[in-house]
């Protein structure tokens, strides 16, 4: 267990460090950057744009630039931003803590909605409630955040007026992003979870469990402690998305965070920036990813059974 | 029985979609207003007979916007899930069928480009490119390879598996031909149903990227565009979001209901 947790995290660092270099030499590739973007359209002169450049190392190789840059991350410094010189760390800093708040109160939503329907859909006793938890499930996978925020903002903030709609802070400013976005993520959740009862439904243990005259009851415990097991696999990527679905309901909600950062980033080349949440996004998900594999080994013992 | 009763959700699926590309295609002649003429004095009209869905902030007739819409956004996504599909279906097979260094390599940079969740995957990709249709289209397609090469993969894993490949190896069939006869075929249907996931992906997060603005083109009738000029307008005119946002939603229902009805999830046994 110890030994396959080494291994997993050696893996997980090593391809952080790949999906890092990428991004640097994707980023380094492409003509113009932020001191371009801002100094050259400022109407600064060439001499100007060219020291400022000289002094932020952009003339250096490649190569250089990319050590420098490593060596820097090991160290700590992320490096600063090409626009406002404000250390990128200092940055992230700043704005984690409201995109935390929206990914985690949406993916409590989430998980909680998305397993309901999935039993529902899978275990209900009336077919419409089945079919009517399958729809649902469906409805949340084909409406993507940036039409039922619109759509939700109007209903709730605008016609019944029970929820602040966009800006602010607090509580009642989360609601309405974290249940948009929850409740897409919901829909692949339930899909999973459905899927999965179902094949546990049919395995042998089930007809072994009714055959020996088990009460319903325990052999829904059953079923449940096999089918939910993927359910492990299926949040940890879904967390991956939500960190994408952040961008958006923070834009559409006028929201603090790093999906604003990442944007207003983008639109002004200001690769430190991007670099750094790109940098911040592989290793949140090399992490997710890595606690899933070990949590998997832990909850299900057939998994470890097999090395 | 006859086949549609056997398969009520293939008959939605498929009438729906064709509907939407009938509609898509027929735009000229179905759309009632020219969708990109503007016109101050008719702003935020409501649902009539004339303007069926209304008028935009712009005085655009919505109806003909939704129609036209159609166009772009399925065509941009067509073109996504076709950059998406050829790239990930070579290096899965390759991985796949190859193993050794080639899997190992060509998978580390799956892996490496899954860190990163699609859509800011596209978003970095959209920086590299610039603004635009294409690029869009680009942008998307390629943040979509790791994830349909890791499906190829792993189905070619499981077809080469079985004896008659081992049998056509031993006959001395060359790579490519067991490629052609015996493992594609076999795994032509996961394929397919995970190419509909793959497609509703490429209609959310390219219309996710017009929504942003990085269409290049402001005034273009568009889903994504006109959910971003709903959202200006929706406290008085709401009316301009619900329209592409119900089309775009049934599309993407419609496109997830055939993929269901093909490769049923593996419950319904």
């Amino acid at each position: 267990m110890i030994g396959y947790s080494i291994k997993r995290l050696g893996s997980a660092l090593f391809v952080a460090w790949l999906a890092l270099t990428l991004a640097f030499v994707a980023l380094r590739w492409v003509p113009g950057d932020a001191v371009d973007a801002t100094l050259a359209r400022g109407g600064a002169s060439p001499g100007e744009v060219a020291a400022r450049r000289d002094m932020l190392g952009l003339n250096d190789p490649v190569w250089r630039q990319y050590g420098d840059y490593v060596m820097g991350l090991v160290r700590g410094d992320w490096g600063e931003s090409l626009v406002t010189e404000q250390p990128v760390a200092e940055i992230i800093r700043q704005n984690i803590g409201a995109t935390s708040a929206l990914s985690g109160a949406a993916l409590l939503i989430a998980v909680t909605l998305g397993v309901v329907l999935g039993i529902a859909a899978s275990l209900g006793r009336w077919r419409p409630v089945r079919y009517g938890a399958e729809g649902l499930a469906s409805l949340a996978l084909s409406t993507p955040v940036y039409w039922t925020s619109t759509l939700a903002i109007y209903v709730f903030s605008i016609v019944l007026g029970l929820l602040p709609g966009v800006g602010g802070e607090g509580i009642r400013y989360l609601i309405l992003p974290a249940a948009v976005l929850g409740f897409h993520t919901a829909g692949s959740i339930a899909q999973v979870t459905a899927g999965s009862i179902r094949d546990a439904m049919g395995q042998g243990f089930v007809r072994t469990a009714r055959a020996k005259g088990l009460p319903e009851l325990d052999v829904l415990d059953h079923v449940l402690r096999v089918g939910m097991l993927p359910v492990v696999a299926v949040v940890a990527l879904q967390l991956g998305f939500l960190l994408s679905g952040t961008v958006i309901t923070e834009i559409i909600f006028v929201r603090r965070g790093l999906g604003r950062v990442l944007l207003t980033a983008i639109d002004n080349r200001d690769y430190p920036v991007v670099e750094g949440l790109v940098v911040l996004s592989a290793l949140t998900y090399s992490a997710i990813n890595m606690l899933a594999d070990v949590a998997y080994r832990v909850i299900d013992p057939r998994v470890r059974m097999e090395e | 029985m006859s086949a549609a009763a056997r398969n009520p959700r293939l008959v939605v699926a498929l009438g729906v979609l064709g509907l939407i590309a009938l509609v898509s295609i027929g735009a000229p002649w179905i759309a009632s207003h020219d969708p990109r003429a503007a016109a101050p004095e008719n702003q935020l009209l409501e649902p009539s007979g004339e303007y069926l869905f209304g008028t935009d902030l712009l005085g655009r007739d919505v109806f003909s916007r939704v129609v036209y819409g159609g166009r772009r956004t399925l065509g941009v996504a067509l073109l996504t899930a076709g950059i998406t599909l050829a790239p990930g279906i070579a290096i899965g097979l390759a991985a796949g069928y190859a193993g050794r260094w080639l899997d190992w390599a060509l998978m580390s940079v799956m892996d490496a480009l899954l860190a990163f969740p699609s859509l800011l995957l596209a978003l970095a990709l959209v920086t590299v490119f610039g603004s635009g249709v294409v690029q869009i289209a680009f942008a998307v397609g390629i943040a979509g390879i790791p994830a349909y090469a890791r499906v190829v993969r792993a189905a070619v894993l499981e077809a080469r598996a079985v004896p008659y490949v081992d049998a056509a190896r031993a006959i001395g069939a060359r790579p490519a031909g067991i490629l052609a006869r015996h493992v594609v075929p076999a795994i032509a249907t996961p394929l397919l149903s995970f190419a509909g996931v793959t497609l509703s992906w490429a209609i959310l997060n390219s219309a996710a990227l017009m929504f942003l603005g990085y269409g290049g083109d402001v005034a273009a009738p568009d889903w994504g565009v006109m959910l971003a000029d709903g959202r200006e307008s929706f406290r008085t005119g709401p009316w301009v979001a619900v329209a592409p946002g119900m089309a775009l939603s049934l599309t993407v229902f419609a496109i997830n209901l055939l993929g269901n009805s093909v490769a049923p999830p593996p419950a319904n046994r």
